[in-house]
């Protein structure tokens, strides 16, 4: 058994592992009940899964330049991937498409609500919907 | 075939269908946004998957542009979907 078959072995595990996490997280999208639950699932093999995807592609192609291009992959992958659950999270839980009962703590209970209505009472007086606070 | 190659075809194949199930069936426009990203994701591990297997380094790019850019997708409809649908 050559060094060759055993780094193209290692990365077809590496592979299988990535691809149970996308499999993870499908049933977890498929299963669970809210936008945050499913969320929760979703983010799974966004990082972890992609970066032993790019472990698999560095054993098996075995040249530096190869890893130097995904670096930057695994980079922007760990810079957007929490960007665009936190989007999501956040308008999921102003939208109130999630299971209220099913939270053991709320710390945003009083304080969303009064900022939602603060908007609300604003594109009511003509203030205008397009114009978003300082905190946005 | 190697059994290792079956195994990862097959999981591939299931993680993406139930994705597009959740996408088709979805209640709200975020469960097709999370589940777009679920497959999004997915289409970047298969083709990084097919590079290592395959032994070859064409879709390099498309998988820096896909981490770079797949980020827009949802953001977008978060931004501006979300706020205009009434409270269940």
């Amino acid at each position: 058994m050559t060094i060759d078959s055993v780094l193209d072995t290692a990365s077809l595990v590496l592979i299988l592992i990535g691809a149970l996490l996308c499999l993870t997280a499908a049933i977890g999208v498929v299963r669970l009940r809210d936008v945050p639950g499913r969320l929760h699932a979703a983010t799974k093999p966004q990082v972890l899964g992609l970066v032993l995807i790019c472990l698999a592609i560095a054993l098996s192609l075995r040249s530096w330049p190869v890893v130097a291009f995904l670096v930057p992959v695994v980079m922007f992958q760990l810079a957007t991937a929490p960007l665009s659950a936190h989007m999501v999270g956040r308008q999921a839980y102003r939208n109130g498409s999630f299971d209220a009962d099913t939270l053991v703590v709320d710390e945003l209970a009083g304080r969303d609500v009064d900022e939602a209505s603060t908007i609300d009472r604003e594109a009511a007086g003509g203030a205008g919907p397009q114009e978003p606070g300082p905190s946005r | 075939m190697n059994p290792l190659l079956v195994a990862i075809y097959i999981v591939f194949a299931l993680a993406a269908l139930l994705t597009l199930w959740r996408i088709v069936k979805g209640p709200s426009i975020l469960d097709r946004a999370v589940a777009s990203d679920v497959l999004l994701t997915e289409v970047m591990c298969v083709l990084g998957a097919d590079m290592a297997i395959n032994h070859h380094t064409r879709t390099l790019p498309v998988l820096l542009c896909l981490a770079a850019i797949g980020v827009f997708g949802s953001v977008a409809i978060a931004r501006f979907v979300a706020r205009r649908e009434d409270r269940r």
